[in-house]
């Protein structure tokens, strides 16, 4: 059994992570199910890999040993736009998960999810399904809300969301499913990933000065 | 010791009587100065004119006199004195108009000239007050007059209460005689009434001041003082024979009256007591007035002359010795204006008196009235700064005020800050605790037993349960921590989530009903360790379900209800395994472990006021949280 994309090559994928229990754990799920995994423990060695041609997903932690995993993912997204990103999390919480967002990441993988919930995930994102969970969602309408102090946690731009975009993160941070927030909206099962696709899009920040300012708001980057 | 109060005792008697000395040098010097200006600045009269030898006829017999000259008699209107003189007139050729001039005279003048009359001083007000020395001056009609000698008469009509006064009488050219005129009309005639009016506007300015404070009789005593002096000055003073009405007469002679309400002022504005026996004060003034309200005229003026007078000098005594007490005590400004101000007027009256009683010889000219402005003056003086004073008391008392507010503001905002702080904390370490308390009993003790488990040499399968367990309940607290705004949809959505993860490997179908799009009602007041204990209450119902009901499906529905009392909301986890007692039967630990389990849950609902319904038998387990209206601030039930 080997996925492969419509192009029917097989499909490369890049995994960054320094703990090394967590790095086999991915490969094999990942390699079980098919693609062809590629591994890196640093940034140094990610770009170096990088360097020999793009892979069809990255999947990088935030955290490594000689730089932090955002940097990379920038990196990435700039010279190589068709590439899926996702970032891996040990809790999937939304400090390092809408960081990554920002930066241009599509999803996000548990560390400790089952292997076969690692396969569907990478598949779904390779077939433009951005995983999403409740707690992001959350995080995210929670910041489309006007209060009077900024909240903690990382900066985010919501001003391009769509009233509609906004119903449906409503939807998946109370728990509902796809077909339940369609129902509830009155819109198709199946646009529903489109729009998620299309949320996370929106609140990647694109311009280089934004990301240096949003770098810099996050305290990646030290002036 | 003895020597020490010697030593201060001695400076402080010494200082005293050094400015008790100051002191009277200073009145002493005012009598001096006062003494020195009446005699400098006295009128000068045309002494080039003047016609002093007379003929006098009175009571029947005939004399020579030479003016100034007082009458035998206090009372003379039938058969007034008549001084017959003679005098030169020479036509120098220029249009020289000729007047007698007459300075100083009481109470009544008729002056003719070769037998005609052209003068008669009774018909002028201002003439007719013995106390004003109001001047007479009038022009000689020309046709009387002719080359050498001609005949003045004048006749002196006195009506008490003293002696008649005739003082030397100058007839020459108007030129040469107006201007001494003039002046003693200023000074006798306008400056009075300049102070008369000084007086009524005092008089308004003290009833104003008394309307608005009541409570300070002082300017209402002083009010009713300026009026009498006012009222004295403006009223046309009977000439007799015309009879006027007693009341004109009483209120003539009321200066004893006025004279001790400027006393009782005094007292009252130097903030003492006016005591009992002060009333006497007002006893001769009573009797004046009674009097003359009885008997008529002429008494008010003779008990005026015998009562009236000696009041009045009684009372400056009194206003010089206050005043002077009070500049020793307090050595301000006003106490010694009013201080010199007594002095001034006491030096005159003794003047006038010594002019009465004719001590003085060829001079009744009267200036106790005029003296009397001083004492105006000062009293004028000594409100306005009062009133100035007290403005600034207001005004440093305002700034004073507002300096306090501020500072009680400041004081109040600090402390505001630092409840809030306080409070804060307090709500922290609250949540702290809790959250400490949760971790122990879940992520804690699934780590000592993943310790366990391992040191036992236990493989694969039960050490990550135990640690996917562990994995489960830090996403739990972690996520229980967030805002949600009182949405508990919103927690129940990373709850479906984890549940889904957790039931995907047992193949167990998770199926969720929400009934509405709002599924629950918002509680403003939920708190994270709300939110806690209700998830904790879903996860064991799943995890029992799959433990140790082998169910296939789980149904978890939320809706919200309504009895008529307020929504609240309902979570139900429902499965379709064996149920409880054939779950018991079947594994000896776990049946325990289940029990513990719910009655785990039965303690977390209680703590945040929810109502557990479990209900179990063959076809499945259920249960029930029924959610309360309002979630409790503190944990009550806990333990």
């Amino acid at each position: 059994m080997t996925d492969q994309d419509e192009t029917g090559e097989v499909i490369t994928i890049l995994l960054v992570e320094d703990d090394a229990p967590t790095c086999w754990r991915l490969q094999d799920a990942l390699a079980k199910a098919g693609y062809e995994v590629h591994t890196a423990g640093t940034l140094g060695e990610a770009r170096s890999a990088l360097a020999s041609g793009a892979p069809r997903v990255l999947l990088t932690d935030l955290r490594l040993p000689d730089g932090h995993g955002v940097e990379l993912i920038r990196e990435t997204r700039q010279r190589f736009p068709n590439t899926e990103i996702m970032v891996i999390s040990a809790l999937g919480d939304e400090e390092s998960v809408i960081s990554a967002i920002t930066v241009g990441a599509t999803g996000y993988l548990l560390k400790d999810a089952f292997p076969t919930d690692i396969a569907t995930t990478v598949r779904d994102l390779v077939a433009g399904h951005s995983p999403i969970s409740a707690s992001i969602a959350r995080f995210i309408v929670r910041r489309t809300q006007n209060s009077a102090e900024p909240p903690p946690g990382p900066v985010l731009n919501t001003a391009k969301l769509t009233p509609r975009e906004i119903d449906i993160l409503w939807g998946i941070a109370k728990g509902f499913s796809y077909a339940e927030i369609a129902s509830h909206l009155g819109l198709s099962r199946q646009t529903v990933p489109g729009h998620i696709k299309n949320i996370y899009r929106k609140l990647e920040v694109h311009t280089r000065s934004e990301a240096v300012f949003e770098a810099v708001q996050q305290g990646l980057i030290k002036l | 010791m003895s020597e020490i109060a010697a030593k201060t005792a001695v400076p402080r008697h010494a200082l005293q009587l050094a400015r008790m000395a100051a002191y009277l040098l200073l009145q002493a010097l005012i009598v001096i100065a006062i003494i020195l200006g009446l005699r400098l600045f006295e009128p000068r009269d045309p002494d080039n004119f003047a016609v002093s030898e007379f003929s006098l006829r009175e009571a029947g017999t005939t004399r020579p006199v030479t003016l100034p000259e007082f009458t035998a008699s206090r009372y003379s209107l039938t058969d007034p004195p008549l001084y017959s003189g003679r005098f030169v007139f020479r036509d120098d050729g220029a249009d020289a108009t000729w007047s007698v001039f007459l300075p100083r005279f009481s109470n009544g003048v008729e002056v003719a000239i070769n037998g005609v009359a052209i003068l008669d001083s009774r018909r002028d007000p201002t003439a007719n007050r013995p106390d004003r020395n109001t001047p007479e001056i009038a022009v000689i009609p020309a046709s009387l007059l002719h080359e050498g000698s001609n005949d003045i008469s004048v006749r002196l009509f006195v009506w008490g209460p003293l002696r008649g006064f005739l003082d030397t009488v100058y007839v020459g050219p108007d030129a040469a005689l107006r201007p001494a005129f003039e002046t003693r009309t200023l000074l006798f005639v306008t400056l009075p009434v300049v102070f008369s009016a000084w007086q009524s506007i005092l008089a308004v300015i003290l009833a104003i001041m008394w309307l608005m404070r009541r409570h300070e009789p002082v300017y209402g005593v002083l009010a009713v003082a300026m009026v009498l002096g006012v009222v004295q000055a403006f009223i046309t003073p009977p000439v007799p024979p015309a009879d006027s009405s007693r009341l004109v007469g009483v209120l003539l002679s009321s200066a004893p009256i006025e004279s001790a309400l400027i006393v009782a002022s005094a007292v009252l504005f130097l903030g003492w007591r006016w005591p009992r026996y002060g009333v006497l004060l007002f006893v001769p003034g009573l009797i004046v007035i009674a009097g003359g309200l009885i008997a008529g005229p002429p008494l008010p003026r003779i008990l005026f002359m015998l009562l009236g007078i000696p009041t009045v000098g009684f009372c400056l005594v009194l206003m010089a010795g206050i005043a002077a007490y009070a500049a020793l005590q307090r050595q301000d400004v006003v106490s010694l204006a009013l201080g010199c101000a007594a002095t001034i007027v006491l030096t005159c009256w003794a003047h006038d008196m010594l002019s009465v009683f004719e001590i003085m010889p060829n001079e009744r000219t009267f200036v106790s009235r005029l003296s009397y402005s001083a004492l105006l003056i000062a009293i004028g003086a000594g409100l306005t700064w009062r009133f100035a004073r007290a403005l600034n008391q207001v005004d440093s008392f305002a700034g004073q005020l507002v300096a306090r507010v501020r500072e009680a503001e400041e004081r109040l905002k600090a402390s505001f800050v630092r409840e809030e702080a306080r409070a804060r904390a307090a709500a922290l370490a609250n949540e702290r605790t809790r959250l400490m308390r949760d971790l122990h009993d879940g992520l804690g003790g699934q780590l000592i037993s993943i310790v366990a488990l391992s040191e036992r040499g236990h493989e694969g399968a039960t050490i990550t349960d135990a640690a996917r367990a562990a994995l489960r309940d830090l996403r739990l607290v972690i996520d229980s921590m967030d805002d949600i705004g009182g949405d508990l949809m919103l927690a129940l959505g990373s709850w479906r989530e984890r549940a889904a993860m957790q039931l995907r490997p047992h193949d167990i179908a998770l199926d969720w009903r929400v009934a509405t799009p709002q599924g629950l009602p918002l509680h403003p007041e939920l708190r994270p360790w709300h939110v806690i204990q209700i998830v904790r209450i879903l996860d064991e119902a799943v995890t029992n379900a799959v433990k140790h009901a082998a169910a296939r499906r789980i149904t978890v529905t939320v809706e919200t209800r309504n009895d008529g009392q307020g929504p609240y909301g309902v979570i139900s986890v429902a499965d379709d395994g064996r149920g409880f007692a054939r779950g018991d039967d079947g594994e000896a630990a776990g049946g325990g472990q289940t029990a513990r389990g719910v009655h785990n849950m039965r303690s977390r609902a209680r703590r945040c006021g929810a109502v557990l319904d479990l209900s179990s038998d063959g076809s499945g387990t259920r249960v029930r949280l029924q959610l309360p209206q309002i979630f409790p601030d503190s944990d009550a039930a806990g333990g």
